[in-house]
């Protein structure tokens, strides 16, 4: 299968380190780049069209939900998760509104991709 | 923007390693200082925190300036005070209650994290707000029309259906109706009923006692209680399963509701105004919608028009988009007139939503800028031809746009733009001339709307000439269905 090009936003760089790692061993991701706030966000999915982005919902400057409301202004945009601390309806519904395809809560970071990946091949083959 | 950084202001030196460690682990960047001399204002605005957080204010002249500062903002972020100088401060800087909360030191973890999830929450909240158009925006005859119904509706409590496609700007709408009513002092609660996850639901309509459930650790609200006297938005109604339906159905009737977890009553005076993007009449006959929810919303209906059928508000929409860009401090963006003019032609699925998150996108990528038709992603050019020098575009996503726009009988041909610049490998000549004549042809048909013999004036040629290359190019084909289009 062909690995998802992805790409890692989060304003905690032990966190992209961290996140790097648990995914590592996924052979569904292609990790292609790494940014700190929404606007790295926007900006390198213009540059490099990755296939997914999982990306921080509070950064400085600008957050994740502004952030994939613009990048998926864009042709083609990628599919987007977000990660937040805080998991509760109401953030999962903001989430949802700004366009995001999948959220996720950051303490089970890892089993959370795993079954959002599963959801999206699902969905891609129908 | 839903922020990360959190500011902390303690004299107490020795406590501020405490706060940055705990922030730290609750993913929040803490900024420490242990006065508020050392921040300097200029170079922020209140929204760069998320919550302030306030132990021993040290010196009373530079956190008085700081607070004045901060106040100018309306929507400044919250304070969380140490509750031993949680009283001295508010009375001291008469902060509004709702904007101060009190905490526990040495901090307790859970309580912490519950004031920070709140004040994420509020401040999405406010980046809705912020992004919202007051309106609707517009002075074409269907927006005139829905201005007209809202004016008619707003004062009686009558349930309003608002139905429209997606991003058509029906919460636009259903807040419009809350303004002109007389419950414009009381809140207006908008909840999404397709972003909720059934299973969630009906404890964020009707609100949980403590225990109901697993992870009802403290009893909440609903949002039917906090809308109480003001008015309840349920957006997407028509993607609320069907057992939620009849909970509805009977908040509506009886204007009663239970918590979940409780079997006491309690009574609800919320004007409802649901909305969706679905034909609910279509949602009856398939099942997946009551009948006789329908007729209890169906009150009294408006619809809002697609972006698509009113092009002729986009200069305004457009306007008033930057408008609110500046206004909060995102930048700004100009325009050029051959932008509006292809985002004219284009079919906006998304609607207005799909225009603001362009125009902002425009302001993020393209700063200060006067933006061009070269600058607008694809979808947007998809009729146009754009001829733009080289150097501003990767040379594969020009060649995209080219082969994309129809205008490449040949690889060699993306060199169109180029011009005069032979590149290294050489061009062929033929269809490099080609490509470059095919783009000003289309581009001054476009510019004289599709009439030939304006656009052959345009290009000081003879009207039989150019019916030829328009043959020889392919061109007719499309000049026929633009004049369909334009008929239909």
């Amino acid at each position: 299968m062909k690995k998802m090009k992805t790409l890692l936003i989060d304003d905690n760089k032990a966190f992209v380190v961290l996140a790097r790692h648990l995914l590592a061993g996924n052979g569904q991701i292609d990790i292609v780049g790494e940014g700190y706030d929404g606007f790295d966000a926007v900006r390198l999915s213009e540059e490099i069209r990755p296939d997914l982005i999982i990306m921080d919902l509070a950064m400085p400057g600008m957050g994740g939900l502004q952030a994939a409301r613009l990048i998926k202004a864009q042709d083609h945009p990628p599919r987007i998760v977000i990660a937040s601390h805080y998991d509760d309806a109401a953030h999962r519904e903001f989430a949802a509104q700004s366009g995001a395809d999948g959220f996720i809560n950051k303490q089970d970071y890892e089993h959370h991709i795993g079954q959002l990946l599963g959801q999206f091949a699902e969905t891609a083959h129908v | 923007m839903s922020e990360s950084r959190v500011l902390v202001i303690d004299a107490q030196a020795e406590r501020l390693p405490v706060f940055g460690s705990i922030l730290h682990f609750i993913d929040h960047s803490p900024v420490l200082v242990e006065s508020a001399e050392e921040i300097l204002l200029e170079q922020h605005r209140p929204q760069d925190w998320l919550a302030v957080i306030v132990g021993d204010i040290g010196d009373g002249a530079h956190f008085g300036r700081f607070v004045e500062w901060l106040k100018r903002d309306r929507y400044h972020p919250p304070l969380l005070v140490v509750a031993s100088q949680y009283d001295t401060l508010l009375d001291r800087y008469s902060f509004d209650r709702s904007a101060c909360m009190a905490l526990d030191y040495p901090v307790k973890y859970p309580q912490l994290h519950e004031m920070l999830r709140r004040a994420s929450l509020l401040r999405m909240d406010q980046d809705m707000r912020s992004m919202r158009l007051a309106g609707p925006t517009g002075n074409s005859q269907a927006v005139r029309r829905v201005r007209r119904l809202v004016e008619q509706v707003a004062a009686f409590d009558t349930t309003v259906l608002i139905t429209g496609e997606s991003g058509t700007g029906k919460e636009v709408v259903a807040r419009a109706v809350h303004e002109l009513s007389t419950r414009r002092d009381k809140p207006f609660v908008a909840v999404n009923c397709g972003a909720i996850p059934s299973e969630l639901l009906e404890s964020e309509l009707f609100g949980h006692e403590k225990g109901a459930f697993t992870g009802a650790i403290t009893a909440r609200k609903g949002r039917f209680e906090m809308a109480d006297g003001g008015t309840l938005f349920l957006d997407e109604i028509g993607d609320m399963s069907l057992p939620m339906q009849v909970k509805i159905l009977r908040a509506l009737q009886e204007r009663t509701y239970e918590r979940v977890g409780s079997n006491r009553s309690v009574r609800c005076d919320v004007r409802v105004i649901a909305a969706t993007h679905r034909n609910l009449e279509d949602s009856i006959i398939k099942g997946s919608f009551r009948e006789d929810l329908f007729y209890r919303l169906n009150v009294f209906p408006i619809e809002m028009p697609p972006l698509r059928e009113r092009l002729e508000d986009l200069p305004l929409l457009i306007d008033d988009l930057v408008a609110g860009i500046e206004r909060n401090g995102h930048g700004s963006i100009r325009l050029g007139a051959d932008a509006v003019h292809t985002l004219r032609a284009y079919h906006w699925p998304g609607n207005v939503r799909e225009l603001s998150n362009l125009i902002e996108r425009l302001a993020v990528l393209h700063p200060r800028a006067t933006v061009g038709t070269q600058h607008l992603p694809q979808r947007y050019r998809a009729g146009t031809v754009v001829v733009t020098p080289a150097e501003e575009l990767p040379e594969e996503r020009h060649d995209a746009l080219i082969a994309s726009a129809g205008l490449a009988p040949s690889p060699q041909a993306s060199s169109v733009a180029a011009l005069s610049q032979l590149p290294p490998e050489g061009v062929d000549l033929k269809n490099h001339i080609e490509g470059i004549e095919m783009a000003l042809i289309r581009q001054a048909l476009e510019q004289s709307s599709g009439v030939v013999a304006h656009a052959a004036k345009l290009l000081n040629t003879r009207r039989t000439t150019l019916v030829e290359k328009l043959r020889k190019y392919g061109l007719t084909r499309e000049l026929a269905m633009d004049s369909e289009q334009l008929s239909a």
